[in-house]
């Protein structure tokens, strides 16, 4: 659809700029990857949400 | 009465949805043994359907279905025989019939070195249940080149033909939504001419993997569970029995595996759609993926089997199968213990003389 950006490609852009803190949580997450549970990950995933709604804002 | 006391049209309205309940269609399940559903075959029939309206899109994406087409078709070659008349089913945007029309290239030279397939075939059935999807290449050049039908199916779990119509039967990448694989692989059976082929390829077992393994461990940090997001596949080893089943001779199965690298999961996710590959499992979570599954989804993607330049790899693993309905004057494997030459000696043999 011209004019309008899909949400998936908002994301997609968004990642790249938050490549420092997906990193770190995707290390959080291998490190111990056959043993997770909920909110294992989770200050990590909070920095890396707060990125992404950063960068989605822009 | 008080609806007495409503005009006349009024009275006519109130009464017609009461007609067309009896016009309501029901999913009627064959007599047998029941099927389990795994699929929501709407769901993927809405899917398919929408993706291939958009054109450009959907043309974009078909570089595995017309890689895959090749590869299968190249197996005809091996089958020194003509078909008068081949069924396509399950054929996508008919890349089965593009691949027929395109000269064979041998792999170790760059010129042509056999005719077109089309040579060796009468009549190609193209069978799908998506007309949009069915008749997107109408317009292109190839379809003067092979006497093609295009036949949209209601249901693709059904095959409206009789019994020995097709010389050969042909299937590309769309046996995975079948919900009764074993009955429809029966039916296959049964509209093939005595002593002729089926050629299917599928995707199976490990195929995107890591999309899989990606998602599970994000839901499972984020949200605590795992949710279905991706179809539960047929394995290699299963074909050989399925197949077996359905009452073929002479089985070969094989498997390749596809790995493409995408920039990110979202690119590949978006893919996915365009080919009308998403997810329509019937026990899956209604409603879109949520934005903080998707976002960890990415991190652990790349993190775990991203590459080093920060793409990421999707494999698709085909399960290649070939199955022959038993006819007169087949050729038969041989009656086990008969075998005069021990593989041993030959393949022991070929290593000493390089």
């Amino acid at each position: 659809m011209p004019g309008r950006t899909r949400p998936v490609d908002r994301l997609a852009s968004a990642s790249v700029k938050c490549a420092k803190e997906g990193a770190a949580y995707g290390k959080c997450i291998t490190a111990d990857y056959k043993n997770i549970h909920k909110d294992k990950c989770l200050t990590e995933f909070l920095k890396l949400k707060q990125c992404y709604t950063a960068a989605l804002k822009r | 009465m008080r609806s007495s006391l409503l005009p006349r049209s009024v009275r006519r309205n109130c009464l017609r949805p009461a007609t067309f309940t009896t016009a309501r269609s029901y999913a009627i399940q064959a007599p047998g043994a029941p099927t389990l559903e795994v699929f929501n075959r709407h769901t993927k029939w809405l899917q398919r359907d929408k993706s291939a309206s958009n054109v450009e899109e959907s043309r974009s994406v078909d570089y595995i279905r017309d890689e895959v087409a090749s590869r299968l078709c190249e197996r005809l070659l091996d089958i020194n025989r003509n078909f008068p008349h081949v069924l396509d089913f399950g054929a996508n945007a008919c890349n089965i019939a593009r691949t027929l029309t395109l000269p064979g290239i041998d792999i170790d030279s760059t010129a042509p070195v056999s005719a077109p397939l089309k040579t060796r075939i009468g009549k190609l059935t193209a069978a799908d249940s998506s007309p949009s999807m069915l008749y997107r290449d109408e317009d292109l050049p190839f379809n003067n080149e092979i006497d093609i039908i295009r036949d949209v199916l209601k249901t693709e779990e059904t095959l409206p033909y009789g019994a020995e119509t097709f010389d050969a039967v042909l299937s590309s990448l769309s046996l995975h939504w079948i919900n009764d694989l074993p009955n429809l692989l029966r039916q296959i059976n049964l509209i093939l001419k005595p002593d002729a082929p089926f050629m299917g390829v599928m995707l199976g077992g490990d195929s995107l993997f890591e999309l899989r393994t990606s998602l599970q461990l994000a839901e499972l940090d984020t949200r605590g569970g795992v949710g279905s997001h991706t179809s539960p596949l047929a394995d290699v080893r299963d074909i050989g029995g399925l197949l077996q089943g359905a009452g073929f001779k002479l089985l070969t199965v094989d498997v390749d595996d596809i790995v493409v690298d995408y920039p990110s999961s979202f690119a590949l996710m978006k893919d996915l759609q365009a080919m009308g590959e998403s997810n329509a499992v019937v026990s899956r979570e209604m409603g879109a993926i949520r934005r903080d599954t998707l976002m960890a989804a990415e991190a652990i993607y790349k993190e775990m089997h991203g590459n080093e330049d920060g793409s990421i790899p999707a494999t698709f693993r085909l399960i290649y199968m070939i199955g022959w309905k038993p006819g007169p004057n087949q050729q038969e494997p041989l009656e086990r213990g008969s075998g005069m030459v021990s593989i041993k000696d030959i393949l022991e043999g070929q290593n000493k003389t390089p």
